[in-house]
């Protein structure tokens, strides 16, 4: 029966070629747009590249101090003080890092002056993070303890301060805002969300050490476990050692809350700014981002349903035949959806083609710095499913539609 | 084997009600060759599609041997249709993408059988109405005999007991329409029930039995 279903689906296809590719670039540039998205979100939240152990690691990115009466709520990121104090010492972790997020600085050379995003980070941070190193050395917890004024830059900055190979950056002394460090390494470039960033200097290197000091602040922690199942314990952990956490001022905030979230997670609670629940909406979004692809793919999907019942007129006396010859309602049903499946499936293969090309673009032309996209086996498959939902989603109506026709009158309405 | 009891059939659309049979009480034997006869839209195709199940009635009752289809669900419907019916259409409803043999294989995709079983009978219905060297052509590389004759073979694959054929020689020359005639006769003799509509009197006088309507009745 399948290969029925297959044999006339190819027969209709090729009836009206032209019918069949206007249906195929209505479907392949719906889906080109959701397969960027699913790229686009497989890179950003998939384990991979840099953030390759992100399945087991947890981030603390967000802090909740509430004041006495609940009058007042104030949400800033951890402190150098909170992570070294509070988490830092939890058992049964393999290593907790801190590192602020990227901030605009001045670099100075002679009179030239670029303008770079720089992140200061611990040594554990380039453990938790496997940087691809191209020349030098990263920054050991030694550099961090003794201060040392040293950076890494990333392979596009140290081309566009040094014009080189990374190995002829290393070594070079570069000003930042009036500090001077000295490249020990140079590693490859990087979107990932923790790891974006042009330049890296240790913690230490910060002008002034108030930093230590303070429970609230620039930075935000990264919980590796030594394990992805001792993720949810870890959360718990977390979340308890909040409570325990005593503000510098208790009459001014009395109450401090902070969660361990995943990559997904903290997406989700920085959009949906739930600060106060250990859940992150992260659920919600998800469920937002299947309604929005969903409501993309309707006014497309409408439009083939347009298309596809116009074909269906034409194929009246075929299903009145096959109806006079017991075939069922359901049966003709599913042989019209298999038939747009197809189709769609068919549009999905040439869409991921197409895809690949538009990423390559968004790489190159350098609208997303440093992007690094690929079209990967669950790329493919979101993409193949995203075609069937599309194909299900315009091919069931005109089916129901196709169904339900009269044999009798559709065979009179045949030629 | 096919009995309608009192059975009326009207259309209904928006501003017209048209009674398009009426108080038909019609026994068909089984092994009888029946030929209908009256003028156009005095209700013959209307009659034919009640008797092949294609319609249901507004009025009276259907038997399928001895059974009353009336409350059978569409899909029992489907499957009697596809055990016990065969169709033969005036302007031969071919599926002019599909090859002659994917056409005479159709009835027999909604039969749980092989797809070598399925090969296997279309073929031998198609050599018995000498097409088997066409097998592989499509349907409009035949002429309009030799398209009436697949459809023939399409009806008989799945060894119906009744052949419902709607004017199939309507579309044909006389010597073409001869030619589906002896199939016809030649299939009746081997015991297949066939109700046939013709406007051709001499047709008709080949049949066991000729039935009129007119205006929705039948007539003595």
């Amino acid at each position: 029966m399948f290969r029925n279903y297959l044999l006339t689906a190819w027969k209709v296809f090729m009836r009206r070629k032209l019918f069949t590719a206007i249906n195929l670039l209505c479907i392949v540039l719906t889906l080109v747009v959701l397969m960027v998205i699913a790229s686009l979100l497989e890179t950003a939240f998939r384990p991979s590249g840099v953030e390759g152990k992100s399945d087991r690691f947890l981030q603390v990115l967000m802090m909740r101090m509430e004041g006495p009466k609940g009058n007042r709520v104030s949400t800033t990121l951890p402190g150098y003080k909170l992570i070294e104090k509070y988490l830092k010492p939890m058992p049964g972790v393999e290593r907790v890092a801190a590192v602020t997020l990227p901030a605009s600085v001045s670099v100075y050379q002679g009179l030239n002056v670029s303008e770079l995003m720089m992140r200061r980070a611990d040594a554990d941070y380039w453990k938790v993070l496997d940087f691809r190193l191209l020349a030098g050395r990263l920054p050991t917890s030694a550099d961090d303890a003794a201060g040392r004024m040293i950076a890494v830059l990333n392979a596009s900055s140290a081309q566009r301060l040094f014009a080189g190979t990374p190995k002829q950056a290393v070594g070079q002394r570069i000003d930042v805002g009036g500090q001077v460090f000295e490249v020990v390494g140079v590693v490859e470039d990087a979107m990932h969300l923790n790891a974006y960033a042009d330049i890296w200097a240790p913690i230490s290197t910060f002008p002034t050490s108030d930093y230590r000091n303070q429970l609230s602040g620039l930075f935000t922690a990264l919980i590796l476990a030594e394990r992805a199942a001792d993720l949810p314990r870890i959360q718990e952990q977390v979340a308890r050692i909040a409570q325990g956490v005593v503000h510098d001022d208790p009459t001014e905030w009395n109450k401090i809350r902070f969660w361990a979230d995943s990559k997904l997670d903290v997406f989700a609670r920085i959009l949906t700014q739930s600060t106060d629940t250990p859940d992150s909406g992260a659920g919600k979004l998800l469920a937002g981002i299947v309604v929005a692809m969903l409501l993309f793919m309707l006014l497309p999907a409408l439009n083939l349903v347009n298309l596809n019942t116009g074909r269906i007129m034409e194929r009246r006396s075929e299903i009145g035949v096959r109806k006079a010859f017991g075939a069922t309602s359901s049966q003709l049903a599913v042989q019209l959806v298999v038939e747009n499946v197809l189709l769609c499936l068919a549009g999905g293969l040439i869409a991921l083609g197409a895809t690949a090309g538009v990423l390559a673009w968004l790489e190159s032309a350098d609208l997303i710095p440093y992007l690094q996209v690929d079209l990967n086996l669950a790329v493919f498959g979101w993409g193949m499913l995203i075609a069937t939902v599309f194909g299900l989603l315009s091919g069931v109506l005109p089916a129901w539609k196709m169904s339900r026709l009269d044999p009798v009158h559709a065979l009179k309405g045949a030629v | 084997m096919i009995r309608l009891s009192n059975v009326s059939k009207t259309y209904r659309t928006d501003k017209v009600e048209t009674l398009a049979l009426k108080d038909i009480d019609l026994h068909v034997k089984k092994g009888e060759f029946v030929a209908m006869m009256g003028p156009s839209g005095c209700g013959k195709s209307t009659l034919l599609n009640l008797i092949g199940l294609l319609d249901r009635p507004g009025q009276g009752s259907v038997e399928v041997e001895g059974i009353p289809i009336t409350r059978y669900r569409d899909k029992q419907v489907a499957n009697l249709r596809n055990s016990t019916f065969g169709f033969i259409f005036q302007s031969f409803h071919l599926i002019s993408d599909l090859r002659v043999i994917d056409n005479v294989e159709l009835p027999l995709l909604y039969r749980k059988m092989s797809a070598a079983e399925r090969r296997r009978l279309a073929r031998q219905a198609l050599e018995k109405v000498g097409l088997g060297a066409r097998m592989d052509h499509y349907p409009n590389q035949l002429s309009g005999g030799q398209q009436q004759r697949v459809a023939i073979a399409r009806a008989i694959v799945g060894e119906p007991q009744v052949l419902l054929a709607d004017e199939p020689t309507g579309n044909l020359d006389s010597k073409m329409g001869e030619e589906v005639m002896d199939i016809l006769l030649k299939l009746n003799e081997e015991g297949t029930t066939v109700v046939m509509v013709t406007h051709d009197e001499r047709e008709a006088r080949r049949t066991n039995r000729i039935v009129r309507v007119f205006d929705g009745q039948l007539v003595a």
